[in-house]
């Protein structure tokens, strides 16, 4: 398998507190790969260091050379165009030039009915759903999502999963940081938690049976976990 | 009431987060303020400089130098080598007047016919001037056994008031889009900086913006050549040289205000930094009025201002039609401080970078 993106004992730190603490993780290609841990756990900046945003206090990330698709946890466009002017300049900026794969997404996201809109009106749920069309608009590799579906409905929810399975071949990857884990199971290839700027567990899907996780009850057994390691 | 003290409670607080915006807005303006209020104190100007310059090769050192002790009574006389010297000096606003004195001033029998040169274009300086005239002659006729005589002649167009204001007004225009529009609107637009930054730069970012908004400057100098046109206004029309110090003014100030919102990540307190600094800069670089109005040390500091070479550029370009070569060192001062300001701004984005 083809690694995309490459953690090896990455550390960033704020002063005393360290954030990132020893992270080495691998996204390879042709998966899902879940970045899941409580608020605060380091799971954004983990997010930002993969995009090249912060700079690691220490360790090492190699990434593809060519520039990542990216979500983000507050949405990040242009509030004062519409959804159609934010598509076409973020297209323009990136050289990007989507087939009828993109109208079709932006369709099943029910973008394409907020398209004169002006961005910075949209609901918090449009919103992010703006933010992973942009992310997914030049066709990345490798894209990085962070909490891509917080706000966002539970119709949107069932098809941003499925997107993003369709999206997802062997050539490219996804890494999505998320607290709700049960909304990716049936598309997660590979899981890592964090917690206090660690790796907790770090698993192929297939093999999470032999972690501490319950990989038939993923969500109940990570906060289990976590909340197991917050009392020690 | 409980309420009321409840919300007002809340505002402590909130000043409690912004110490230092409350500090800037409180304190620090309304204190500057009232101190830049102290420079206009005076109505005729006692320390201008004025050349003083022979009118021929027969006046004497001791010709020169009575001549400067009369004028040392209302200004500052600075010795020029010869009347078109002086006069140059006159046109780039270095000197307010030139007093070219003629020969044989202890000579009883002699005529000494003094001509006191103001030029056209700094109207705030006309009636002083004349006043000046009146008490420059007083001195010499008393101290000087020639007959004297003192003749102010206006160098250039003599413009009006009005027409003084038009390159002011338009300066006004260039620091404010560059001190609130620019810096606004980067702001506003600050939480897509995360996805330009991965997609193109921040450098690309601020670039594409100063380029836009530093284009748009050329409505408002439209604006004005037409109006002034309109209005009949000589000479007050857009130069080349005028546009040029425009823009690197500009360029330069936007690049600062810029780097400001950077250093302060985009919070209040960078804006504020930004009032104050334009508001120095208002008040510390004459762009209103001329320098030669004020004290010798408020003179010194105008004289560090790069805004006070780049509004004595645009009014002469405007009224006196001088052109980018009358001033090439001064462009040349003002594009290495431009370019100084893009370095800060660099700076600023590299920092930017490492803290957010």
């Amino acid at each position: 398998m083809t690694a995309l993106l490459t953690f090896d004992a990455v550390e960033k730190r704020y002063g005393d507190t360290a954030a990132l603490d020893g992270v080495s993780l691998t996204v390879d290609a042709g998966n899902v790969h879940c970045l899941v841990g409580p608020n605060g756990s380091g799971k954004s900046t983990l997010i930002r260091v993969a995009l090249g945003l912060t700079r690691p206090s220490g360790g090492t990330v190699e990434r593809p050379d060519e520039a990542l698709g990216c979500g983000f946890q507050r949405p990040t466009f242009y509030p004062d165009l519409t959804v159609a002017e934010n598509l076409d300049v973020f297209a323009r900026i990136t050289g990007a030039d989507p087939g009828d794969w993109f109208d079709d997404a932006l369709s099943r996201l029910r973008l394409d009915r907020e398209h004169d809109r002006l961005a910075g009106d949209l609901s918090g749920g449009f919103a992010k759903k703006l933010d992973v069309a942009l992310a997914l608009q030049k066709e990345p590799r490798l894209l990085v999502l962070d909490e891509p579906m917080s706000d966002v409905d539970d119709v949107s929810r069932a098809e941003l999963v499925a997107l993003l399975d369709d999206y997802v071949t062997d050539e490219r990857a996804a890494l999505v940081s998320t607290h709700r884990l049960d909304e990716f199971g049936p598309v997660l290839d590979h899981l890592t938690v964090v917690e206090s700027g660690r790796v907790l567990v770090d698993e192929r899907a297939a093999d999470l049976a032999e972690s501490d996780l319950d990989p038939d009850s993923l969500q109940r057994s990570y906060v289990d976990l976590v909340a197991a390691g917050s009392d020690d | 009431m409980r309420r009321l003290r409840s919300l007002l409670r809340k505002e402590v607080r909130w000043s409690r987060h912004n110490l230092a915006t409350l500090v800037l807005l409180l304190l620090v303006l309304p204190g500057g303020f009232v101190y830049t209020t102290t420079a206009f104190d005076q109505v005729i100007p006692r320390d201008s400089p004025v050349a003083v310059v022979p009118a021929s090769e027969q006046v004497s050192d001791d010709d020169l130098d009575i001549a400067t002790a009369a004028v040392t009574l209302f200004s500052e006389p600075r010795q020029y080598e010869d009347s078109e010297a002086g006069i140059e000096a006159l046109r780039r606003e270095q000197v307010y007047a030139v007093l070219e004195v003629p020969p044989d001033l202890t000579d009883e029998t002699a005529t000494a016919n003094f001509t006191f040169y103001v030029d056209g274009s700094i109207v705030p300086y006309h009636e002083a001037s004349e006043a000046i005239v009146s008490v420059l002659d007083y001195p010499l006729q008393r101290t000087l056994p020639a007959d004297v005589s003192v003749e102010r002649e206006v160098v250039g167009p003599e413009h009006s008031l009005s027409e003084y204001l038009v390159p002011v007004g338009l300066l006004l225009v260039v620091l404010l889009f560059a001190f609130a529009y620019v810096p606004y609107n980067l702001a506003n637009e600050r939480r897509v900086l995360d996805r330009l930054e991965v997609e193109a730069s921040l450098e690309a970012v601020v670039a594409s913006k100063l380029l836009f908004f530093g284009s748009l400057l050329v409505v408002p100098m439209a604006v004005v050549h037409l109006m002034s046109l309109w209005l009949g206004y000589a000479n007050t029309g857009i130069a080349p040289a005028a546009v040029l110090a425009y823009l690197l003014t500009f360029f330069g100030l936007a690049a600062l205000s810029t780097a400001i919102m950077l250093l302060f990540r985009f919070g209040v307190v960078g804006r504020f930094v930004n009032i104050v600094v334009l508001f120095g800069l208002l008040a510390f670089s004459n762009t209103i009025y001329p320098a030669g109005f004020f004290s010798p040390v408020r003179r010194e500091i105008a004289r560090l201002s790069p805004l006070h070479y780049s509004t004595i550029v645009a009014r002469s370009s405007m009224l006196k039609g001088m052109t980018v070569w009358d001033f090439l060192d001064w462009f040349a001062a003002l594009a290495v401080v431009t370019l100084g300001a893009f370095v800060l701004l660099e700076l600023s984005i590299v920092r930017y970078r490492r803290v957010r």
